[in-house]
C-alpha cells in the first residue's frame, strides 16, 4: 500500500518559501500542497478537535505567508520553521480558549510508534518522513519507551514537568531527570548521525 | 546569575526552553538572556531544529479544501492588487486582538537593559513597546520621550532586511487606518514624536516590510506585518 510520494525535499521547500516571501502566490500554493497534510496531522494531534485544527492550520499559513520574507534558512529547515509556527499557534489557541484537551495515550502515529519501539520490524527508512524526522526517529528509538513518552508529552501538549509527572503517575524528580537525560542523548545521537 | 560560561547549563536551558518545560520566571529570564547573547539564540535555534521534526511523527492527515480557500480569502491571494490594504488590515486586527498583554513585562525589562547602557543622556521615557515576530521573538524596541518629542527605534534582531526593502513603523489605532511614524534607514531610528503616535486610541505599534523608502501608499501599509507589539504607557 505504498503510495509513491516524494519525501519533502528541504531544498524545494526553501525555494517555495523564499518565493512566497516575495509575494509569489503560486509558490505559496505549492508549499501548502506539499506540507499541509503533515502540518494538519500535527495540529490535529495537539488539539484533538478537527474544527480547531483547521482554524489553527489556516492561521498558521496566513502567518507563514506574512512572515516568509523573514525566514532565515541558516537557522531552521523550512519544515522546522513551519512546524514551530503551527505548534505556537496551537498552544496559543489552547491557552486562550481555555478548552481542556483530551490527551491520547499515544502522541504519534501508530506506524511510527511501532518503528520507534522496534525499528527491526518496522524500518524507519521506509516511513514517509523528511530526512530530519528520520534522524530524530532513529535517535528516539534508542530511548527507553517511558523516557520517550515524557519528551513526547511535553512537546505535543505543552506540559510542564509536574504535569507530565501527574499524567504518567510518576514522581516529578524522575520526570525531570528522564527529560534532561533524554535531551542530552538526543543531542549526542543526532550529532553522531550528522557526522556519518 | 551568569550562564555565559556554563556550557552545560546553556544547553540544558535552551533544550527545555524549546521543549516547553522551562516555565515561569526561569523562562522569562532565559528570554532576557537571549536578547544580548547571539550564541544563546543560536543554541536555542539548534534545539528547535533538533526537536521540531517530532511534528512529523503525528502522521499525515489531509485537511479539507475549505482550509485553503479560507487562506486564499484572508490573504486576498486572488485579487491581491485590488484591495490589499483592506485584507491586510482585517488580518492584522485578528492578530493584534490575540496579542494580549504578555509582552508588557518583557518590554519593561528590555527598557532597563537599554537604559543601563545609555545612562549618560538619560532621556525620560513615557512609552515603550517591544515588537516581536510571529514566533514571539523580540525584534525591535521603541521608546517615546514626550518632553523631547522624540521617538526612538532600535533593531534588536539579527534578521536582515533585503537591500530593496525598508522597515516601516506604524501606530495602529483601535479604529481607522494605521498612522505612519517613520521609515527605518538602519538599525537605529530617531523620529519626531507626533501626537497621533501617542493618542489614547493607539495601543499597538507594528512594522511592515515595504519597498525601499517606505510604503508607496500615503494612506497606509502595503506589505506584510513583520513585527508588532503593545504600546505601553509608563
Amino acid at each position: 500500500m505504498f503510495i509513491d510520494v516524494k519525501p519533502l525535499d528541504p531544498q524545494q521547500l526553501k525555494t517555495w518559501l523564499t518565493a512566497a516571501g516575495k509575494r509569489d502566490a503560486t509558490a505559496f500554493r505549492h508549499l501548502y500542497d506539499a506540507t499541509s497534510s503533515k502540518l494538519f496531522g500535527f495540529a490535529l494531534r495537539i488539539l484533538n478537535k478537527r474544527e480547531l485544527a483547521e482554524e489553527v492550520l489556516q492561521e498558521s499559513f496566513v502567518a507563514i505567508w506574512n512572515n516568509a520574507a523573514t525566514y532565515q534558512s541558516h537557522l531552521a529547515a523550512p519544515m522546522t520553521w513551519m512546524a514551530t509556527i503551527v505548534r505556537n499557534k496551537a498552544f496559543d489557541h489552547l491557552r486562550r480558549s481555555d478548552v481542556s484537551v483530551e490527551i491520547d495515550a499515544e502522541q504519534f502515529d501508530s506506524e511510527i510508534m511501532n518503528a520507534l519501539q522496534d525499528p527491526q520490524r518496522t524500518p524507519i527508512e521506509a516511513l514517509q518522513l523528511s530526512g530530519d524526522a528520520k534522524a530524530l526517529a532513529w535517535c528516539m528509538s534508542a530511548l527507553e519507551g517511558l523516557h520517550r513518552q515524557t519528551v513526547a508529552l511535553a512537546f505535543y501538549h505543552d506540559l510542564s514537568h509536574s504535569e507530565v509527572a501527574e499524567h504518567l503517575k510518576l514522581p516529578v524528580g524522575t520526570v525531570k531527570t528522564w527529560i534532561r537525560r533524554s535531551l542530552e542523548k538526543l543531542r549526542t545521537c543526532l550529532a553522531k548521525r550528522e557526522q556519518v | 546569575m551568569n550562564i555565559r560560561n556554563n556550557v552545560v547549563l546553556r544547553q540544558k536551558l535552551a533544550a527545555e526552553y524549546v521543549l516547553g518545560t522551562l516555565r515561569g520566571g526561569a523562562r522569562r529570564r532565559f528570554e532576557g538572556w537571549m536578547h544580548n547573547d547571539a550564541d544563546l539564540r543560536n543554541i536555542a535555534a539548534a534545539w528547535q531544529q533538533r526537536l521540531a521534526p517530532m511534528a512529523e511523527f503525528a502522521g499525515d492527515v489531509v485537511p479539507p479544501r475549505s482550509v485553503w480557500t479560507g487562506i486564499e480569502r484572508r490573504l486576498n491571494l486572488k485579487g491581491a492588487a485590488a484591495s490589499g490594504l483592506k485584507a491586510w488590515f482585517s488580518e492584522s486586527l485578528t492578530f493584534w486582538r490575540s496579542l494580549g498583554v504578555v509582552s508588557t513585562g518583557l518590554a519593561a525589562m528590555l527598557l532597563v537593559l537599554v537604559l543601563s547602557k545609555t545612562g549618560v543622556e538619560s532621556p525620560s521615557i513615557n512609552y515603550v513597546a517591544t515588537l516581536t515576530d510571529d514566533k514571539a521573538q523580540n525584534a525591535l524596541l521603541v521608546t517615546a520621550d514626550r518632553s523631547n518629542r522624540a521617538l526612538d527605534v532600535r533593531v534588536i534582531t539579527s534578521a536582515q532586511v533585503a537591500a530593496d526593502k525598508s522597515l516601516h513603523l506604524w501606530a495602529v489605532p483601535k479604529a481607522g487606518k494605521p498612522r505612519s511614524l517613520g521609515v527605518l534607514a538602519g538599525n537605529r531610528g530617531r523620529f519626531e514624536l507626533k501626537d497621533s503616535a501617542i493618542s489614547d486610541d493607539v495601543t499597538v505599534l507594528a512594522i511592515t516590510l515595504e519597498p525601499k523608502g517606505g510604503s508607496p501608499d500615503p494612506n497606509g501599509p502595503t506589505g506584510p506585518i513583520l513585527y508588532k507589539g503593545n504600546w505601553v504607557r509608563l
